[in-house]
């Protein structure tokens, strides 16, 4: 991944949780050439399988989601107003005055009350979600119902920035995730492998969940993103992790007791990649994992995240020595994991 | 409408905060010039002559060019850059916003955001701006070697088309004024006026209107007419404060302003059936009129303003129509003048 073009094109698809239907179309075009077989589930999961040079002693499934946080329309004001819902884990206070676009390309934005007309206790205090709306310039309900309909997805507008080593955009929850995976498929493997690009990751995992009991693999690995708070006024003991201290490992969060062989594995391949890694220093969040480790009779789960700083907000940032170094995590570990019996 | 657009999207791709307006007055400067001659003087405003230069009465028209945004105090110890405010930027959005650092290069930034599980539920508090940081994602020596205390910073979001004649912009809040006051030195371009015009587009208005009460010397008119934005109506403001989005300019009626203008301009809206509104204050009316009126000896002033929602946000939403109302009832206004 040494041009970040790929990235960029995923994370500038849209595609809040049961609206993936624009990145699952971009992955499935960068991977069908590449992959031996593709499969797409009833949910809107994609199972690939590639065939690598060698049959692996373990079943192994590596799982990325392919669906971002954002909003959902749900009525319409008389003035021509929308009303929504969040989707997946936002932060309410980052919603207030920033431009979103409502599902392929009507432009909208967030408003707040001027700060001119606020009284003294409102100025320091975020704005409640049931008074926050969209405003896409309609005159009243007549004409935004000739552009919306309740159910429209709704997405951040943002940006995607290359510069000074770093990577920040929108969605890199979890894009980021898929574009290694889609770097694999796109190479050669050393033992044959399973893919899921899962819906539905921050609305309740039911797209990995579904996945994982379809592929029935005996072990995964899942690619994510994770919060790292390293920012100015944490203290190191709540930062988690650190943006380019490397791939972050978890040994608990709030779904799964990872598995504590692969758990040290981890460690093992970073070390055999030249790599640096972390362990992620809280138990918080959660991810596909919680769905996969309890697939069918158990699945031995480890998950490999970036440290990524504003996860849900209209832009993330990571770093792209945190994601080389991760990548080649995660090929040293599914040849290991793949490897053992 | 797409001509009108187009300016004001320039216009507003310009940063401009106070005191640093550079490059918003060179791309207004460039708009302007192509009706009148355009200068930039040493306080950042920028001023265009027209008219019957000499005449008895010499109007000055301003709108001011500066927007609110963030002033770099310092870079800790992380590389972070802690900031303070320049004009009045609501802490409320800030959070998690992605920002525009004007540093020795352009670079992308986001406003530090303590992730949910660690505000114990204190994230309904918001601490002050100087309090905050921003996070460009570089070291202390990389921050270092880019970014100056001093350095200006804008909340990042691009001009777009809403629904209908309605666009957002970030500075909205007084580009519109400024687009205004271009589109009715066009359309007073070529005309007899019995007049003299000075076009004033003012520096440093959100921090106190520095460049209104020097420019205003200096030019030394008998009138001023003042166009900068105020409320349109939305939810949770009450409507009597507000003007509505497309309902034409708001007239201001006000202690300061001079009531033979007010009634002026209100012929002048029915004369070519121009809708308005009146926006009726008490007391002073927290624009350059304020500072204009009680320039030299005294200066007649009149505010005209565009409705806006969302104030002081980087989502300012108006509408285009008004833009095109407002520039048409100060150019017949002015082509009345006897």
């Amino acid at each position: 991944m040494a041009d970040w073009k790929l990235l960029e094109r995923l994370c500038t698809a849209r595609g809040i949780s049961g609206n993936e239907d624009e990145v699952r179309n971009l992955i499935l075009g960068e991977i069908e050439p590449y992959a031996t077989s593709v499969e797409i589930t009833p949910l809107g999961s994609i199972i690939a399988f590639k065939k690598g040079e060698r049959r692996p002693k373990t079943k192994l499934m590596l799982n990325a989601h392919m669906d971002e946080v954002g909003m959902i329309v749900t009525d319409i004001t008389d003035g021509g107003l929308l009303k929504f819902a969040t989707v997946g884990g936002i932060d309410r206070r980052v919603l207030c005055g920033i431009p979103v676009t409502v599902g392929k390309n009507v432009g909208g934005v967030v408003g707040a009350k001027p700060i001119h007309l606020l009284e003294e206790d409102e100025k320091e205090k975020s704005v409640p979600l049931k008074d926050l709306y969209i405003d896409i310039g309609a005159e009243n309900r007549e004409e935004a119902e000739s552009h919306v309909m309740p159910g429209d997805p709704v997405t951040f507008d943002s940006v995607f920035d290359t510069s000074h080593g770093m990577l920040k955009s929108r969605a890199l929850d979890d894009r980021a995730g898929c574009a290694m995976m889609i770097d694999m498929i796109q190479g050669d493997l050393k033992y044959d492998l399973y893919f899921v690009f899962a819906v539905q990751e921050e609305t309740g995992l039911n797209g990995s969940r579904t996945a994982a009991f379809a592929v029935e693999p005996q072990a995964a690995i899942v690619l994510e993103s994770t919060t790292a708070a390293d920012v100015a006024g944490v203290d190191r003991e709540n930062q988690v992790c650190n943006v380019g201290g490397g791939a972050v490992i978890s040994f608990m969060d709030r779904h799964t007791i990872y598995d504590k062989e692969y758990y040290q594995m981890a460690f093992k391949a970073a070390k055999k990649a030249g790599v640096n890694c972390q362990a992620k220093r809280a138990v918080a969040g959660g991810n596909d994992a919680g769905a996969i480790h309890v697939s069918r009779g158990g699945v031995r789960t480890v998950a490999v995240s970036l440290p990524c700083r504003y996860l849900h907000s209209a832009v993330s940032l990571i770093s792209q020595e945190d994601f080389i170094s991760a990548q080649k995590l995660v090929c040293e570990l599914a040849d290991m994991i793949a490897g053992e019996g | 409408m797409d001509e009108l657009k187009g300016l004001v999207f320039r216009l507003c791709a310009a940063p401009g905060t106070p005191g640093n307006e550079n490059a918003a007055a060179k791309a207004a400067g460039k708009e302007l010039s192509k009706y009148a001659k355009a200068h930039v003087d040493k306080m950042g405003n920028v001023i265009a002559k027209m008219g019957k230069l000499g005449a008895e009465k010499h109007i000055l028209l301003d709108a001011h060019l500066d927007q609110i945004g963030l002033i770099v105090t310092n870079i800790d110890k992380h590389g972070f850059l802690r900031v303070d405010r320049t004009g009045g930027v609501d802490r409320r959005v800030l959070p998690g916003s992605p920002v525009t650092i004007y540093g020795k290069e352009v670079l992308t930034g986001v406003v530090c955001c303590t992730p949910p599980h660690l505000s114990d539920g204190s994230e309904d508090k918001l601490v002050s701006v100087d309090k905050m940081a921003v996070d460009a994602g570089l070291s202390k020596a990389e921050a270092e070697k880019l970014v100056r205390p001093g350095d200006r910073i804008l909340l990042h979001a691009a001009p777009k088309s809403l629904l209908g004649t309605r666009v957002t912009a970030p500075g909205l809040d007084d580009r519109a004024g400024v687009a205004v006051l271009i589109r009715c030195a066009q359309l007073l371009a070529g005309c007899e006026l019995n007049c003299e015009v000075t076009v004033l587009l003012s520096s440093r208005e959100e921090v106190g209107g520095q460049g209104a009460v020097t420019g205003a010397y200096s030019v030394n008119p008998t009138h001023a007419v003042i166009v900068d934005v105020s409320f349109a109506e939305q939810p949770n403001v009450l409507p009597e404060k507000c003007g509505k989005l497309g309902g034409g300019p708001m007239i201001g009626v006000a202690p300061i302003l001079n009531r033979s203008m007010i009634d002026g301009m209100i012929e002048t809206a029915k004369k070519n059936h121009i809708p308005y509104k009146l926006d009726v204050m008490g007391g002073s009316t927290g624009t350059n009129s304020d500072e204009i009126a009680i320039t030299r000896k005294g200066v007649k002033a009149e505010l005209i303003s565009i409705p806006l929602r969302y104030m002081h946000t980087p989502v300012e939403v108006i509408d285009l129509k008004d833009v095109e109302h407002t520039a048409r009832l100060i150019a017949e206004y002015i082509k009345g003048v006897e």
